[in-house]
């Protein structure tokens, strides 16, 4: 017996009420003098505890009904013993590991063999069910008694590029456990990589139901060279400034001397010689990549010599093209702005964009649609020129404009119309400058520009930033970076400018990063890495193009999505090593490199101090053994309680109202 | 107007016994209709025989010269009597729930007796008692009397138990024949008992009223709750609980009270209960009605 909510047998101590008012409160009566005690006889005494008698049938009734009602809410409730299935079977789930690891050798398919025989130990009143996993689980059939249907389904089960997950494991066959109504026999075949287990030895909980036994495929780790990373740019605009970065990893292994290569569609370009310490990592750093223009598939092998080939190369995707051009609007007779502004774009990481200069005359009359982005460098513009850049803008061109002393004449910030209140000058009184004192650091074009701290603003614009959002704040409080959004395009104002005369920003570090993220935010640089992992999901449709069909080639060139997924899938699992091809609706293809989770190139297997551990979270192991399996079901009796609550309650209401009507007469 | 003196809650605020008792007195024959059985001036009754003994200076000489003839000549002030009280001190007289507690009124009574007594020149005495003779003033009619019973009421405290036996055979040395005893107790005692122990006292000659003193709540006790006990007398405890104290308690004392009433006419006695709530006249017209049927 036990109880659902035992913290309501607290109210046990209510108890003390009818206690002390019939106990203790009766002994506290103050003696009284009497002149002569002669006509109380003895008989008076037995009167006394005859009537003490009553009040004692009453002080039970109101104790048993107090003790009562706390244990009708505190839930009791008795365990019965009921037969937990009809013929006493239980399910014997058979968990083979087909991830990444699985391809040495012939692991998968000792398996699968091991699997088959645990299939001979299937009684007539059991039933199977077959399953894979990795980082996911996968059901092969339903649960059937018939062995040749549970050996196909074994036979079914193929090499994945995934990484094992115990965790997903564990969660499934809790699900069975509950599902099944019946005891679970979990037999898992697996090589035991201790990467397999989670954060949390809590999400290995088995349940009530579930025997595990696990049949440890490999016992002994194996040491293993690994391609662990490659770090290459996605996009190559100049071959000579591309670098790339690979990281080697010994799993278990010894020294040695293992030689990289560099291939670019199935070319090797160079190669390198690194000596890999013992159990360490070691890196290798390749600088330029002869690349020819569009997409190409990048790879890095190591002739590693180890048991396991398959994780000696690493994939990654490099797309040659052109830069784009910027269009740099200034007067003519500022030079300074352009100067610093080149500089800094120049000095950037890679050369992805470069600078057409223009006056504004010039710019009224090019094509602005060519540009990346439009750059307006305290310039008054004529309003033709306006109209183009608001066209354009509206278009989803993008706009930078820095508002210089001529600009802040016009008293309006062109394209976007935010009023300008005038113009804050340094002076002699009051502060000499102005400095940073806030910055939005989650925007794209300020997330690495962190040393502003130093700069001194002589000279702002004082623009009323309205709704725009804005991104960086001068001390005065007043705006120094505003972000607006114009139909699909955005405009970004910053309201000084970039001649070091208005300020000394162009002079600090953080103008060169400023400039290099402004143009990759205005520019719509995407920044996807140039590879991902097994079982990471690719964006396929966004919100600026639903319903355009999209096409998906995996690496064996089969189409991964049918056509009803091309125009609707938001994503795309990437579950196979190899090059994904993506063609989009505006011919605009992508190669996608997609590389194994390198925990799995990590042989080490589990303790058996923690595998025992893992069996011991399941505590149907007696139970699934026996053939006569019982259950033990709490059955919650409240309600009978209740009823007694209800007739304790009449009897003392009765018996209450006989003592009260003694006291009437006493009144 | 004066009746109001009477109350008892009305004498306990006054100061001593004698004004008590002037009080009560003055105040009860006031509120008396004039009557000649119940006059006390010294109007000539009737002439005697001289006999040898009577003292000389009642002969009425002139009756003597004219007839040589000796007559005593009596008047009706010389038909006294003589009254003895008889006050029970024992510790139940202590109790109390009304104005007064029992052995304040029967002081009270007693006092008033004696100096009703006084008034009439009766010879008073009085003896105090609870199981012992605690205190005894012979009977008198002298000047200074009155004081001295008076004073010795005063004296008057509640002592120990009641016991009948030993000291009303003592009072049988004191009490002269043809006299009145005005007996003031609770009587906390077998009827039988009390009579058996009084009678010898109306043997010899003597009218005996037994005021039987008690309180009201010992006629009619009230509690709302189960109560302990405690003999004022013996210390003894018992727990009482309020349905006995309502039913069985009151038809045993009622029952004890006729009995008492009974048994003391039977024997010839007078018997008078004072409750201590009603005023003192009751038991001062008992008396006097009593010392009528002697005249």
């Amino acid at each position: 017996m036990g109880f659902l909510a035992p913290w309501f047998l607290a109210g046990l101590a209510a108890v003390a009420l009818p206690i002390w008012l019939h106990l203790l409160r009766q002994h506290k009566t103050a003696p009284l003098p009497f002149s002569s005690l002669m006509f109380f006889e003895r008989r008076t005494d037995s009167a006394i505890k005859h009537r003490r008698l009553r009040y004692l049938l009453l002080f039970g009734l109101r104790t048993s009904l107090l003790v009562l009602l706390a244990f009708a809410f505190a839930r009791p409730f008795v365990n019965s013993t009921t037969v937990a299935s009809a013929g006493g079977g239980k399910l014997i789930v058979l968990a083979i590991d087909h991830s990444f690891s699985m391809r040495q050798a012939d692991r998968l398919a000792r398996a699968k063999a091991d699997a088959e025989q645990a299939l001979s130990s299937l009684r007539a009143e059991d039933r199977g069910e077959v399953l894979s996993f990795g980082s996911h689980v996968q059901l092969m059939g339903d649960p059937t008694s018939d062995s040749e249907t549970l050996r196909a389904a074994i036979h079914s089960i193929r090499e994945s590029d995934d990484r094992s997950s115990f965790a997903e494991l564990a969660r499934a066959l809790r699900s069975l456990a509950q599902s099944a109504r019946m005891p679970v026999e979990a037999h898992l075949f697996s090589d035991m990589q201790k990467t397999s287990l989670p954060s949390s030895f809590a999400d290995l909980r088995l349940g009530e139901r579930v025997k595990l036994v696990p049949h440890q495929i490999a016992s002994q780790p194996i040491p293993n060279f690994a391609v662990e990373n490659v770090l290459a740019p996605r996009r190559v605009y100049d071959p000579k400034k591309v670098r790339i970065q690979v990281t080697v990893s010994s799993y278990g292994g010894p020294a040695a001397r293992r030689r990289v290569a560099l291939m670019l569609n199935g070319r090797e370009q160079s190669s390198k010689s690194v000596e890999m310490p013992a159990g360490e990592r070691a890196s290798v750093e390749f600088l330029g990549l002869d690349t020819p223009y569009g997409l190409n598939r990048g790879e890095v092998r190591i002739d590693s010599g180890d048991a396991f080939p398959a994780d000696d190369h690493f994939f990654f995707s490099v797309e040659r093209s052109d830069p784009r051009s910027i269009l740099f609007v200034h007067d003519a007779r500022d030079t300074r702005g352009l100067l610093y502004y080149r500089t800094a774009l120049e000095s950037s990481r890679e050369a992805a964009f470069t600078l057409d200069v223009a006056t504004p005359q010039q710019a009224a009359d090019s094509t602005l649609r060519s540009h990346a982005f439009v750059v307006l460098s305290d310039v008054t513009i004529p309003p033709g020129l306006e109209q183009s850049l608001v066209s354009y803008v509206r278009a989803g061109g993008s706009l930078l404009i820095a508002l210089g002393p001529d600009s802040a004449a016009g008293r309006r910030v062109p394209v976007t119309g935010a009023a300008i209140r005038g113009t804050r000058y340094a002076g002699r009184e009051g502060n000499r400058f102005e400095t940073v004192i806030w910055l939005d650091s989650s925007h794209p074009a300020t997330r690495r520009t962190t040393s502003w701290d130093d700069v001194k603003f002589y000279q702002t614009a004082a623009v009323e930033p309205g709704n725009s959002r804005v991104l960086a704040k001068a001390s005065d409080n007043s705006p120094l970076l505003i972000e607006t959004h114009v139909g699909e395009g955005r405009v970004l104002v910053f309201t000084s400018s970039f001649d070091n005369i208005s300020n000394d920003f162009p002079l600090h570090p953080g103008f060169v990063p400023f400039v290099e993220e402004t143009a990759h935010d205005l520019g719509h640089l995407d920044d996807r890495p140039a590879n991902f992992a097994v079982g990471s999901y690719l964006e396929l449709h966004t919100a600026r193009e639903p319903g355009a069909a999209i096409d998906v080639l995996d690496p064996r060139g089969a189409r991964a999505l049918t056509l009803a997924e091309s125009t609707r899938a938001q994503n795309i699992q990437l579950s196979e090593q190899g090059f994904y091809e993506v063609h989009r609706a505006n011919h605009h293809n992508e190669l996608v490199a997609v590389n194994p989770d390198r925990r799995e190139s990590d042989f080490s297997v589990v303790s058996p101090e923690t595998l025992a551990l893992w069996q011991n979270t399941g505590q149907g192991s007696a139970a699934a053994a026996g053939t006569g399996v019982s259950e033990r079901k709490p059955l919650d009796f409240w309600w009978y309680v209740m009823l007694l609550v209800l007739v304790a309650a009449i009897a003392e209401s009765l018996i209450g109202n006989w003592h009260l009507a003694v006291d009437k007469e006493a009144a | 107007m004066l009746q109001r003196f009477l109350d008892p809650a009305t004498l306990a605020g006054l100061s001593g016994l004698d004004l008590v008792a002037k009080t009560v007195v003055n105040g009860f024959v006031s509120g008396l209709h004039r009557s000649p059985d119940y006059g006390f001036s010294q109007e000539f009754a009737e002439y005697r025989a001289y006999t040898p003994g009577d003292d000389l200076r009642h002969i009425d000489w002139n009756v003597f010269a004219r007839t040589e003839r000796a007559y005593l000549k009596r008047y009706r002030g010389e038909t006294n009597t003589r009254l003895l009280v008889l006050l029970d001190t024992s510790a139940s007289m202590n109790f109390g729930t009304a104005a007064v507690n029992k052995l304040d009124y029967a002081r009270f009574v007693a006092a008033s007796l004696c100096y009703l007594a006084s008034e009439q020149r009766d010879a008073a005495g009085l003896i105090v008692f609870d199981e012992e003779v605690r205190n005894y003033v012979p009977p008198s009619s002298r000047q200074g009397q009155l004081f001295r019973l008076l004073h010795a009421i005063e004296k008057a405290e509640a002592g120990t138990r009641t016991d009948f036996t030993k000291p009303f055979a003592h009072f049988l040395n004191f009490v002269r024949p043809r006299g009145l005893v005005a007996v003031l107790s609770d009587f906390y005692e077998d009827p039988d008992v009390i009579i058996k122990t009084i009678e010898p006292l109306r043997f010899r000659g003597n009218d005996v009223i037994l005021f039987h003193v008690l309180d009201p709540r010992e006629i009619e006790p009230s509690f709302s709750d189960p109560v302990l006990l405690i003999d004022m007398e013996n210390k003894g405890s018992v727990e009482v609980s309020p349905a006995y104290a309502r039913h069985e308690y009151r038809r045993k004392i009622e029952s004890h009270i006729a009995a008492l009433g009974a048994k003391a006419r039977a024997a010839g006695l007078d018997y008078f209960l004072l409750n201590t709530s009603r005023p003192l006249d009751e038991g001062l017209r008992e008396y006097l009605a009593v010392r009528r049927g002697r005249l």
